[in-house]
This record gives C-alpha cells, sequence and structure tokens, in this order.
C-alpha cells in the first residue's frame, strides 16, 4: 500500500510534467518534440519547449508542491479540515505587499523586475509575524487565537490593498492578474530566487510528519506525549510559511491547491502525516500542473489565470471524489 | 640513446607550433569583398524606448506583433499595417486588424509561445503591458520596443513619428493633417468665452458612484480643448476618479457622454436611473452616446475624438 501511493503519485506527477511540456497554445507534434529533445529540432520549436514551456512547467511544479505541502501542514496543526495556506492570512498579505510595489513606478532593471515578487514574499513573511505575535499567550499559542488574528489582519490587508487598487486604477489589471494568480514571471531567475527557501521549508515540513500526527492528540496530550508543543507549532508555522510565501512571490495567489490536495490524499490513502506530507507534495504539484494545462488550452489564444482554473475544474473534481469515496467520515 | 629522439621530437613540435602564426603575414590579404555587402553592416539602428532599453533594429521590420490596440491602430495609420503579422486581443481597429492573427492579452496574459513562433522581428509593446512581459519577451530572444503612454496630442505627434521611423516609414503627412484638424478645432473653440460642464461616463454599474475621467488623462483633455469643463477633472491625482452622483448634481452638468455605450448603455437608461432627474443635461435630454476608444486609446484617432466631441458640444460651429 505505501510504496503503491508512491508509486502511483510519482507516476501521476511524471505524466502531468510531460503533458505540461507537450501541451500548449502552439502545437507541436510528439515527432518534432522528440527531434527536439535530441537537439535537431527547429529553432522556434526549441526555444518553445526549452525556454518558456520548462521553465514555466517547473515553476508550475515547485508552486503546486509549496502548496501542497503547506496545506497538508496547516490543516495538521490547526486540526481544522479548512484551513489552507492561506489561513491566517498570508495571501492577503504577500496581495497587499505586491499592490503597494506595483503602485512605485521602478526603473526597468533586474532589481526593478524583482520589487513585486520580493515585496511579496517579505509582505507574506511579515504577516504571519504579525499573526504569530498578536495570537502568542505567554509561550502558548492558542490555535483559536491564532485562527482568529490571522482572520481579522488578513481582511484589514484585503481591504488596503482593494483601497490601493481603487486608488492607483492604471494598476488594476496588473494587479488583478496577479491576484488571480499565474506565473507572471516564469523564468530561471524567479526558480532560483525561490528555490532555497521552498527547499528549506519543505525539507523541515517533511521532518515533521511524526510531529503533526501527536498534534492531532490535541495540545495537552501532544505535551504529555513529550512534545515541546509551542516550539513544534512555532517551526511548523515557519517552515510552511517560507514556503508558501516563496510560491506566492512569484505565482500570485493560487487558491483551493492547498485546501483540496491534502483532503484528497486524506481521502485515498489516509490520514496518517508521515505518507500525507509527501504526497500531497507531489499531489500539489501535479494538480497545479494539470490546472495549468487546462488554462493554456480551454480557451487559445488566450490563457487564463490559473488561479480561477483551480477552482473551477478542482471542486467538481472533489466533490465527484467526495461522493464516490465510501469513506466520507474521512477526517 | 632516448634523449636525442625526445629532444628532436620537442623540436619539431615547437617548430610546427610556430608555423601557423607564420603564415598569415604572408598570405594575401583578401581585398575583394563586395562593395555592396558593407552598407547592410551600417544599416543597423540604435533606438531608446520609452523604458529607456537600447534597441538594434538591423533591417526594416516586416514581421511586427503589437501588443496592444493603441499599437495596431498608430502601425496603420503610418502605414505599417501590412507589416502586422500578430495583434492582441483587443486591437479591433481597423477593420483589417480582425484578420490577423490574436496573440491574446484578455485577462493581461499573452500567448508568449504564439509570439515565438510567429517569428517577429520587432515586437511593439505598450504601457498597459507589464514589464514582467518585456523582459520575457527580451530572454526569448525577440527585439522589443516599449512605446510609452503620451499625455499630450505632441506626445501622440512624437509616437507616430518614433513608430514610423522604426518601420521604415513616414509619418510627416499624417501629423501635419493631425495638426491641421486639430488647429481647425481650436480656431472655432479659442474666441469662446464659455465653457460648456460635462459629465463624461465610463462606467455606471453602480449609478451612484460613477467613474469618470480625471486629470491627466486625454479624455479629460479633448473635452476642455472641445470647448468643455470636464467635471472629473477636479479629482485630485486621480485619473479614473470613481465620484459620487452627489458631485455630478452639484456640478450641474449640461452634457452627459456615455464611454459606455459601447457596453450596451444608452440616453433612455440613463434618465431611468433614481436620482439622476435632477441633472439639467437629463432634463434637457444631452445625453450622446459616445466611442469610448476615440479618447482612451493614444493613438491618431484621439483627433476625430477631439472633432467629436466639439461637434456634440458646439452643434452650431460645425457642419
Amino acid at each position: 500500500m505505501k510504496s503503491n501511493s508512491y508509486l502511483s503519485s510519482f507516476l501521476f506527477l511524471f505524466i502531468a510534467l510531460l503533458l505540461s511540456l507537450a501541451i500548449g497554445s502552439v502545437f507541436i507534434s510528439p515527432k518534432e518534440l522528440w527531434q527536439v529533445v535530441l537537439g535537431h529540432g527547429t529553432e522556434i520549436s526549441t526555444s518553445i519547449l526549452w525556454r518558456i514551456r520548462l521553465p514555466r512547467t517547473v515553476l508550475i511544479a515547485l508552486t503546486g508542491a509549496a502548496l501542497g505541502g503547506s496545506g497538508a501542514t496547516y490543516q495538521g496543526l490547526f486540526r481544522n479540515p479548512l484551513a489552507d495556506p492561506f489561513l491566517i492570512g498570508i495571501a492577503s498579505g504577500a496581495g497587499l505587499g505586491a499592490v503597494i510595489a506595483m503602485s512605485i513606478q521602478w526603473p526597468y532593471s533586474f532589481w526593478g523586475l524583482m520589487a513585486i515578487p520580493m515585496a511579496a514574499f517579505l509582505a507574506a513573511l511579515l504577516t504571519v509575524f504579525i499573526v504569530y505575535s498578536l495570537a502568542r499567550i505567554g509561550q502558548t499559542i492558542p490555535t483559536t487565537n491564532l485562527i482568529l488574528a490571522g482572520v481579522a489582519f488578513s481582511s484589514f490587508a484585503t481591504s488596503l490593498t482593494s483601497f490601493l487598487m481603487i486608488r492607483s486604477t492604471s494598476e488594476v489589471r496588473r494587479a488583478l492578474g496577479w491576484l488571480l494568480g499565474g506565473a507572471t514571471q516564469n523564468n530561471w531567475t524567479a526558480i532560483l530566487a525561490m528555490l532555497p527557501y521552498l527547499l528549506i521549508g519543505i525539507g523541515v515540513l517533511l521532518f515533521n510528519g511524526h510531529t503533526l500526527n501527536l498534534l492531532q492528540y490535541g495540545d495537552d496530550q501532544a505535551q504529555q506525549l513529550g512534545l515541546n508543543v509551542a516550539r513544534a507549532k512555532r517551526i511548523l508555522l515557519i517552515a510552511s510559511s517560507l514556503t508558501t510565501a516563496s510560491a506566492v512571490a512569484f505565482s500570485g495567489i493560487i487558491g483551493f491547491i492547498g485546501l483540496i490536495v491534502p483532503h484528497l490524499i486524506r481521502l485515498w490513502f489516509g490520514p496518517d502525516y508521515k505518507r500525507l506530507l509527501p504526497l500531497s507534495i507531489l499531489g500539489g504539484a501535479t494538480a497545479l500542473l494539470a490546472s495549468d494545462i487546462i488554462a493554456r488550452i480551454l480557451i487559445t489564444p488566450q490563457e487564463i489565470p490559473v488561479g480561477i482554473i483551480t477552482a473551477l475544474a478542482g471542486a467538481p473534481f472533489f466533490l465527484w471524489v467526495l461522493r464516490r469515496s465510501k469513506n466520507q467520515r474521512f477526517w | 640513446m632516448l634523449r636525442k629522439p625526445l629532444i628532436l621530437t620537442l623540436l619539431l613540435s615547437l617548430l610546427i607550433a610556430c608555423a601557423p602564426q607564420a603564415t598569415p603575414t604572408t598570405a594575401p590579404v583578401a581585398t575583394d569583398i563586395p562593395a555592396t555587402e558593407v552598407p547592410t553592416e551600417n544599416l543597423a539602428v540604435v533606438y531608446t524606448d520609452d523604458l529607456g532599453r537600447e534597441i538594434t533594429l538591423e533591417a526594416t521590420p516586416q514581421r511586427i506583433v503589437s501588443l496592444a490596440p493603441s499599437n495596431t491602430e498608430i502601425l496603420f495609420a503610418v502605414g505599417a499595417g501590412s507589416q502586422i503579422i500578430g495583434r492582441d486581443e483587443f486591437s479591433d481597429y481597423p477593420e483589417q486588424a480582425a484578420s490577423i492573427e490574436n496573440i491574446g492579452g484578455s485577462f493581461g496574459e499573452y500567448n508568449v509561445e504564439a509570439i515565438v513562433a510567429l517569428e517577429p522581428d520587432l515586437v511593439l509593446a505598450a504601457e498597459i503591458n507589464p514589464p514582467e512581459l518585456v523582459q520575457q519577451l527580451e530572454d526569448l530572444g525577440l527585439t522589443v520596443y516599449y512605446l510609452g503612454n503620451p499625455t499630450t496630442l505632441e506626445g501622440m505627434y512624437t509616437n507616430l513619428e518614433t513608430v514610423a521611423a522604426l518601420t521604415g516609414n513616414d509619418a510627416h503627412g499624417l501629423v501635419d493633417s493631425l495638426k491641421a484638424r486639430v488647429a481647425a478645432v481650436d480656431e472655432k473653440i479659442a474666441p469662446l468665452s464659455s465653457r460648456i460642464p460635462v459629465f463624461y461616463e465610463i462606467d455606471a454599474s453602480d449609478p451612484t458612484k460613477p467613474w469618470t475621467y480625471g486629470p491627466g488623462t486625454f479624455g479629460d483633455l479633448l473635452i476642455s480643448r472641445a470647448g468643455g469643463y470636464n467635471i472629473g477633472g477636479n479629482a485630485e491625482n486621480d485619473p479614473y476618479p470613481q465620484i459620487s452622483i452627489e458631485q455630478v448634481v452639484a456640478a450641474n452638468p449640461s452634457v452627459i457622454i456615455l464611454g459606455d455605450s459601447m457596453w450596451g448603455v444608452t440616453p433612455e437608461s440613463v434618465v431611468k436611473r433614481p436620482g439622476w432627474e435632477t441633472i439639467p443635461a437629463v432634463q434637457s435630454n444631452s445625453i450622446f452616446p459616445f466611442d469610448d476608444n476615440l479618447v482612451s486609446r493614444p493613438g491618431p484617432r484621439l483627433v476625430d475624438g477631439l472633432e467629436q466631441l466639439a461637434k456634440l458640444l458646439r452643434p452650431g460651429l460645425f457642419e
């Protein structure tokens, strides 16, 4: 069962990666794609495959992995099926940071182009820090406090973002595109910039499956079982925030993946976080790649922001799986 | 025994190594390069675009992708219409633009794959395109010229001349005729002492808080130039203010211009809006549908916009 779940997850991810490279708005035949891989393709096909589709595929896969992993962590951390990576305001914070950065005229340069992702990243982390400080009581971090502080701060940041967007109407298109999610900077620079944070974050999460399992017994029992609950929560919060923030910085706000993928994994493979975490990471990458492929081809030559597709295609799929599942009380 | 052959081999290899260096001096220098080939290298022209980027054009671009409706209109106006091979979703003027390949642009997302597949030798970007897109296209090895938004008619003429120069065309005749048409309007409007208060409606999905043109927009500029007084022009530093219906009533506009008529808004529907009946323009039924593209797109049709606004506001002065 265990090896089977990993095998199938890797297989699906592999298929999604291949499809993401093969399918795009410009049709390239399988034969031509193979020629490109061998290095004999036409200049255009080569350029499209290696310089547009490959970086985009990698960025989307990493973003999906980040959202799936931190989604599973948040659900475990808050012991709440409604939790997603954006529960305590990381998305609203990043959105506010991005829109503030967009309202400034940056020079056209490397750092000018990096200003928006950097602002989004820092604002996301700052939001988590503020929410954490607000929710903390002495040495403990009551989960309810964290959620309430997060939701309140999130609403505050969202209103401020809307206000800024209404004030600087000329940037609305750009801001809206960012808030709807979609890889605006899909190049290797973006991937290299996000990779360190993502690897550290995901790496830490992968070592904490057991911690999350213990937390499911409730704070008091977990403490009795020998877990330093406050410290564990802090580590999980930092790691998943780092992961989410690095994903959000370059891809904007992509909803639903972080909420639904861990649930699907739980439905199929059970609630053990030691397995749930890595499988959610793989599943997140697969799900976002699938959404991105749909976003590319649905109304070609137009491209739809992928954040719209994740829920548009993901929600019916999830409901279908939920209805079919005999194990409906999976929480 | 072994030493001698070794030294010999070393010496030999040294000689061989030296030999190629000596040959060029004795070789005849090629002097018979055809003269016709030389000028092509000098044709490369360096331009600086409105992002401060340097663009080198080796030859006159024949495969142009336009990323904005205003750019498409400018290209056609300066005579480069036949050089366009790709255009964005919203480029709907002139009619010939419809048959050019669509490279996306709704939701702000352009189809980069399709652009690359078209093998353009020039991509003409505009201020509505995010710098991230410019960078991505540049990274893909495409030549991108970023045309900034003008804020005056003079700036628009400059853009026409820039695009004409980029595409190997001449815009002098076009600019002269546009200037003459503007002068003809100015001549009739300038002597007038009074200004007609105008409310220009961009969107009134919420009739209690419509959107209008603020300072710094061509909407504001052209209304003033056509003898009107744009009541949205007071909004501080906001080019597209959303103002309260109370302010519209207080400003007493005698003319309402419906820039949103292309979305189905009609003078009849304005009359029926609750609270609008107190506005003089509604009472006198001076409500006019208008093609918003004539004031929103920074291209040559701004002059059409000026003429049409002037005719609307001062019908007696224009036939």
